[in-house]
């Protein structure tokens, strides 16, 4: 019903539309000529793609079908970004999404199609994508993912609530991406290196660890369920953390009394002279301890190849007598 | 029109055709930016593609391919159907808008002035608060939600406005601020909850024609199409009303159950707009004045070209949107209407009315 629908709908607008057109220059000389019989353009390639295709079931319980191996593929999140290129998928990568702290540098080259501001769906048509990794929970607006499955491209939805989430991420793109193993080596390796780093400090004492997030206006920190909790857990800490809206006042912040402060805003400039200096905040441990540490938010947060990363530099801060293996 | 009418018209012969000029320019206005909106894009695909996809595709005509697939899929299943959107939805809120103008003898109405925002915003907040994730045909919650609001914050509007002893006009429009504040205060609510659903509100509230798509525009179009043409048919009761109810009455109008109709009618072609393209400001209110400081207050004249001036305004205001780098739609309305409505009423003779 709906394509007879708008087929009636368009043809109706769009002939007022050509009539006109038709009346001023904008009609090219070519299409007055007669068609070139063009015989080779009429050829369809041969129909061999059935063999690879890939079956999958995304974060948001979506069954994607990703009909051949994907040459052009878009990744919509900085995580699918880092991975697409951690498991050998990078030169089939054609666009990515906009990122503040852009890496791998190989991605440099890649053409921009999201922002925070929204999706350019066109774009990502015009380069013949077929496939894309979006963000879930509305991180890829939701009208695009249905947008784009709509015009036939396989879009697959990854939403990491937890480090397994992201080792999970990371094995169904190298499935979508035709990589499988090379993603279920990467999530292995991962796995082992988290559970070797965790079991360094599983038996030391926890400090009790406030994780800045943002103090600029409110105190934002970690939830209970949230990936910052679960990584500050591996690493050997007890996490000072809040509800849901990741606000925490100052009050219940000085009565938890942080023993180690970690400045996850550490790249906007924030100090430990700063904090320290705060009103209010002097009466904590890891003040007077001087237990106030730089942290690189983005690998301790984005669920992709650099987690481990996160966890040894998060290791590194609040246990600094634990000697860690290279990395 | 007699010949008597016709011979008595003759020395402002002149004057009378202008709507007709108007009427003819508008609509050649319409049909150029139409064909500018599905030309233009973030992609460039030549003219003559362009126009050989449209032929194709639309009209069955036999031409050589010398497009890609990809530039077909733009041009028909990502451009045309958002201009036609932006087209219908703009049609619609320039109608409405007019009619709330009329209705409510109120110059500073616009299709939102009954609680249709506030409603459909709150709607649209609840869906992405909600942990829902349902999609029926394109449809989400969030398009239900807004749809539903709007209309449910009008028809509670109406009720409340019946109780009580105001003057209905007064009543209506005292009513709609006091509701529209309460929905407002809600929405504030949810935006607070929302986390990292905050962008979608916003994104709604901004609105825009972004996830326009063949589907969404066959559902909205026939709801704003058979209420403004519904509206227009009425247009003879409307200019009853615009005199005050005692002389539509002494002319016939049976002014309740006028009003409840062409409310109705003007708040379905709303809420159909603001559930697909989100809350767009500034068409339903300027457009209908533009065309009254044109043509004079007449609803005949004023509702048709209203509908066209308006579907214009928006095609053009999405395109410019488009190549600044996709900025909200709602900017470049306000943007390019207030300017150009300042020099028309800087123009206007004095004593212009609704």
């Amino acid at each position: 019903m709906s394509s007879r629908l708008r087929l009636q709908l368009a043809s109706l607008l769009v002939a007022v539309a050509l009539g006109a057109a038709a009346c001023s220059e904008v009609v090219p000389p070519a299409s007055s000529e007669p068609p070139p019989p063009s015989p080779s353009s009429i050829v369809a390639p041969t129909a061999d793609a059935t063999p690879a295709a890939v079956t999958i079931v995304d974060d948001e319980g979506t069954t994607v079908v990703v009909p051949t191996r994907p040459e052009r593929i878009v990744s919509l999140t900085p995580a699918a970004t880092e991975i697409l290129f951690a498991i050998g998928a990078g030169d089939r990568v054609v666009a990515k999404v906009d990122d503040i702290t852009p890496y791998p540098p190989e991605a440099d080259r890649l053409p921009i199609v999201a922002t925070f501001e929204g999706v350019d769906v066109e774009r990502i048509v015009g380069l013949e994508a077929d496939l894309v990794i979006a963000g879930g929970l509305d991180f890829t607006p939701s009208d695009v993912v249905v947008q784009m499955r709509g015009l036939g491209i396989p879009v697959v939805v990854l939403y990491a609530a937890g480090v397994d989430d992201a080792l999970r991420g990371i094995e169904l793109i190298g499935e979508a991406a035709h990589e499988a193993d090379a993603g279920r080596a990467l999530a292995a390796s991962m796995r082992a290196a988290i559970g070797e780093l965790a079991g360094l400090v599983a038996d030391a004492p926890r400090p009790r660890t406030f994780y800045e997030i943002d103090a600029s206006n409110a105190i934002y920190t970690a939830p209970a369920d949230s990936v910052y909790a679960e990584m500050l857990r591996l690493a050997g800490a007890d996490p000072i953390t809040t509800d849901a809206s990741y606000v925490i006042s100052l009050e219940r912040l000085v009565a938890a009394d942080p023993e180690v402060i970690l400045l996850g805003d550490a790249a906007y400039g924030v100090t430990a002279e700063a904090v320290a200096a705060r009103p209010g905040w002097s009466s904590m441990s890891a003040v007077a301890a001087g237990a106030i540490f730089a942290v690189d938010d983005v690998v301790i947060t984005r669920p992709g190849p650099r987690l481990v990363d996160g966890l040894r530099a998060l290791i590194a801060a609040i246990h600094p007598d634990v000697a860690l293996p290279p990395g | 029109m007699s010949a008597a009418s016709l011979s008595h018209a003759l020395p402002g012969l002149a004057r009378r055709r202008r709507p007709l000029w108007i009427a003819l320019a508008g609509a050649a206005a319409l049909v150029v930016v139409l064909v500018l909106g599905v030309a233009a894009g973030s992609v460039a695909v030549a003219p003559a593609d362009t126009l050989g996809i449209l032929g194709s595709r639309l009209l069955g005509l036999d031409l050589a391919r010398t497009w890609s697939a990809a530039a077909e899929t733009i041009v028909i299943e990502l451009r045309l159907p958002r201009v036609l959107t932006a087209m219908v939805v703009g049609l619609g809120l320039a109608v409405a808008g007019a009619t709330f103008q009329g209705l409510l003898r109120n110059p500073l109405a616009d299709p939102y002035v009954l609680g249709t925002a506030s409603g459909a915003a709150l709607g649209a907040a609840i869906a992405v608060v909600l942990p829902v994730r349902a999609v029926v045909l394109e449809f989400g919650l969030l398009h239900g939600l807004a749809f539903a609001g709007a209309l449910g914050a009008v028809l509670l509007v109406y009720r409340l406005s019946r109780v009580g002893g105001l003057a209905p006009l007064t009543s209506l429009l005292l009513t709609g601020y006091a509701v529209g504040s309460l929905l407002a205060a809600g929405l504030a609510m949810a935006m607070f909850v929302s986390g990292a659903g905050l962008r979608q509100i916003f994104a709604y509230l901004l609105g825009g024609f972004d996830a326009a798509s063949w589907l969404r525009l066959a559902t909205a179009t026939p709801l704003i199409l058979v209420a403004s043409v519904a509206i227009l048919a009425r247009a003879r009761a409307l200019n009853g009303l615009l005199l005050g109810e005692e002389a539509a009455a002494h002319l016939g109008v049976d002014v309740r159950r006028e009003r409840a109709i062409m409310l109705a009618l003007a708040s379905l072609a709303t809420a159909a707009a603001v559930a697909v393209s989100g809350l767009i400001g500034f068409v339903g209110l300027v457009v209908p004045h533009v065309v009254r400081l044109l043509v004079g207050p007449n609803a005949r004249l004023v509702l048709p070209l209203s509908a066209l001036l308006g579907a214009s305004l928006m095609v053009v205001a999405d395109l410019a949107a488009r190549l600044l780098g996709d900025i909200p739609v709602g900017v470049v309305t306000a943007v390019v209407g207030a300017p150009f409505f300042l020099a028309i009423l800087r123009r206007a003779r004095a004593g212009y009315e609704l």
